[in-house]
């Protein structure tokens, strides 16, 4: 089954300049994300993850620029191709930003605006973004929070950012980017500063709105464990690449990148009490310094010699599948996966 | 085997505020934390679990009950040999790194502060050697002392924080929510740091956190708590595989698994106190199962006998 491609990046580089020096912040990311699909995108801080994201929106810092590569949109109403990258004007990102791609950001304290009734939050998006008049818009708000699940929607209408609790106002910040009656939305860690139990809610709550707005998500987070619920697909990305992307099946229970090893190998719902849980070793690459081979291979233990000399390319394990890595090439030794793999593919964490 | 215990929570009781502002943060949690083990308080945010650790820790006052250090009360006013006893020996690790390290100070500052106020005639020579040796410790090096905060990242900070507590030579240390703030392969590490000193010391530790599957890895007994109340408390495997009240077993659905499969079917379980009726029957404590306590009264006392009977 063909899928419709909504966005689609092809050999991103972005590249920020400080003091004087380059920092190579995305290492030619190729990526499609699907129409209606949640993709997840898994890394730590610093691999990338949202500042690949950012670019699409044209919030990447003053200093940052796209050096090289190209991204695609074609969700605009007029079926016309948009080239993210291309795009000079700040007029032009206007049209594009909440319209068309939305976001919502890690923090829910500091997204919202704390002197204005969360009701008029709102309905300036729904005000700016749909036609109609102000009793409509009111009227349409009311829905928006009844739709992220906030009870008595007339009431809370005329309250403020401080009356909420933080889960309740990552909802409203939902709302606002729902509002804007996005095709794309991006939530850039919308869970961290959450309760597990809120988290768990917030996501089922994505879940819901992207089958009714007919949204496409893309899900940014640092933890693996959160995203086998949510996500269709799952890129794991390293020092500003992705270094293997596959369906949630793909990358739970057949991973194939020592990487996407380790940072499952590291959950601390696989961890056996008494013993010590695994760590990766070693800190991420320095950026600022040109990479040499596999960015990953100093701190994996099964690091091969052309690994510190050659970057890999992708290797294709099913239509859905590919990895980074030389440990997929023919000639390569076989590496064992960790057990910890075999534990999840049988069902052995209950 | 009688165990020694370390520390003994009775009746206690927090109260922000006055009169009509009045909020009970904690009422009447009861609690004993054994010698060597680590002990979990587990709850939401507002569920008053740091509040705890802190009337503990004596940055907050109690309203009621008492607080016992190896038999001792140590809350409210108590005399000062004690004190500072207490403070040598209790110590605290914080949930944000960035917020908890002086920004103006070095590191070797930072480390040795709580010594220079209790060992006020410490050689200039020895309070450097024990500065290097706490930063060993944790995994840092001797070198990073001269230089400040900024220049480290969250795990390396959180490290920083650790070293800090440990060179006062603690029995007992409260970590409160020390792991959430950071990404999760650096949780691993210090995780994995915080087993080893407990191994290498024999400290007790009180673990404070929100995610049962960080706290199933590292404690030996959980207790649950929810608007300052205690609902249930027992072994961590215990209370894992047999949760039984619905606020526990809600915390337990919303654990994030790495399997898809199940996680797709997984039925998220959202609590309701509203199921609880306690008009007339009013809930007390009770042991439903071996070591397994839970706060119900006795028709719900009932149903939970049956919940694992076969």
């Amino acid at each position: 089954m063909e899928r419709e491609t909504i966005l689609e990046v092809n050999d991103l580089d972005i590249t920020f300049e400080l003091r004087g020096k380059q920092l190579h912040a995305i290492r030619g990311i190729s990526l499609e994300l699907y129409k209606g699909e949640i993709l997840a995108i898994v890394g730590e801080s610093g691999s990338g993850k949202s500042v690949f994201t950012k670019s699409f929106m044209g919030l990447l810092d003053k200093n940052g620029s796209v050096s090289g590569g190209k991204a695609v949109y074609y969700g605009s109403d007029d079926k016309v191709p948009v080239e993210l990258t291309g795009i000079k004007k700040e007029k032009d990102w206007l049209k594009l930003r909440g319209h068309e791609i939305a976001m919502i950001m890690q923090d829910p304290m500091t997204s919202l605006n704390p002197l204005k009734t969360i009701g008029a939050q709102i309905m300036e998006a729904v005000l700016l973004h749909q036609k109609g008049s102000r009793a409509e818009a009111k009227k349409r708000t009311i829905q928006y929070l009844t739709d992220v699940g906030i009870q008595d929607p007339e009431k809370r209408f005329f309250q403020y950012p401080h009356e909420f609790s933080g889960g309740m106002r990552q909802r409203v910040v939902i709302a606002i980017a729902i509002a804007c009656n996005p095709q794309i939305l991006i939530c850039d860690e919308p869970t961290t500063a959450l309760d597990v139990t809120i988290q768990a809610q917030i996501l089922e709550l994505i879940k819901e709105l992207r089958l009714k707005y007919k949204l496409s998500v893309i899900l940014i987070t640092h933890d693996l464990g959160v995203v086998a619920n949510t996500a269709d697909r799952v890129a794991v990305m390293y020092a500003g690449d992705i270094v293997e992307i596959g369906t949630s099946e793909d990358i739970f229970y057949d991973a194939r990148h020592p990487y996407t090893w380790a940072l499952l190998s590291s959950l601390p719902q696989v961890g056996i009490k008494g013993e010590n849980l695994f760590s990766i070793a070693g800190t991420p690459p320095n950026l600022y310094a040109e990479i040499k081979g596999d960015a990953f291979a100093p701190r994996n233990p099964q690091a091969l010699k052309i690994d510190f000399v050659k970057s890999p390319p992708y290797f294709s394990i099913s239509p859905t599948h590919k990895a980074k890595t030389w440990l997929l090439d023919e000639r390569a030794p076989k590496a064992d996966p960790p057990p910890v793999l075999k534990i999840i593919r049988e069902g052995g964490l209950f | 085997m009688e165990r020694e215990v370390l520390l003994e929570v009775k009746d206690l009781e927090v109260t922000f505020g006055e009169r009509k502002k009045k909020y009970q943060a904690v009422k009447g949690v009861n609690f004993k934390i054994y010698k060597g083990e680590t002990f979990g308080l587990v709850g939401e945010s507002g569920s008053g679990k740091t509040t705890i650790g802190r009337a503990v820790m004596r940055i907050i006052k109690t309203s009621g009950g008492e607080i016992l250090y190896k038999g001792q009360k140590i809350n409210g006013d108590i005399l000062e040999e004690l004190d500072r006893k207490v403070i040598q020996e209790i110590q605290m690790i914080f949930q944000d790194p960035q917020a908890s390290l002086n920004e103006r100070a070095k590191v070797d500052y930072i480390v040795s502060e709580g010594l220079l106020n209790i060992e006020k005639g410490i050689s200039e020579k020895e309070r450097k050697e024990r500065v290097n040796q706490a930063l060993l410790d944790v995994g840092l090096l001797p070198e990073f002392a001269s230089r400040f905060p900024h220049e480290f990242s969250g795990g390396q900070r959180q490290r920083i924080g650790i070293a800090r507590s440990l060179i006062m030579k603690p029995e007992f240390i409260i970590a409160d929510e020390p792991i959430s703030a950071l990404d999760v392969s650096v949780r691993a590490q210090v995780l994995n740091l915080l087993t080893r000193i407990q191994k290498e010391r024999q400290i007790t530790y009180l673990f404070i956190a929100h995610d049962l599957s960080v706290m199933r890895f590292i404690t030996d007994r959980i207790a649950v708590i929810r608007k300052g109340e205690i609902v249930e408390m027992a072994e961590t495997e215990e209370l894992i595989t047999h949760a039984i009240h619905p606020y526990t077993r809600a915390l337990l659905s919303a654990i994030p698994m790495p399997d898809p499969k199940h996680e797709k079917e997984k039925k998220l379980m959202v609590y309701d106190p509203s199921i609880h009726d306690y008009t007339t029957d009013q809930p007390f404590w009770q042991e439903i199962r071996k070591e397994h306590y839970v706060l119900a009264n006795k028709k719900e006392a009932e149903e939970y006998k049956k919940l694992y009977e076969r």
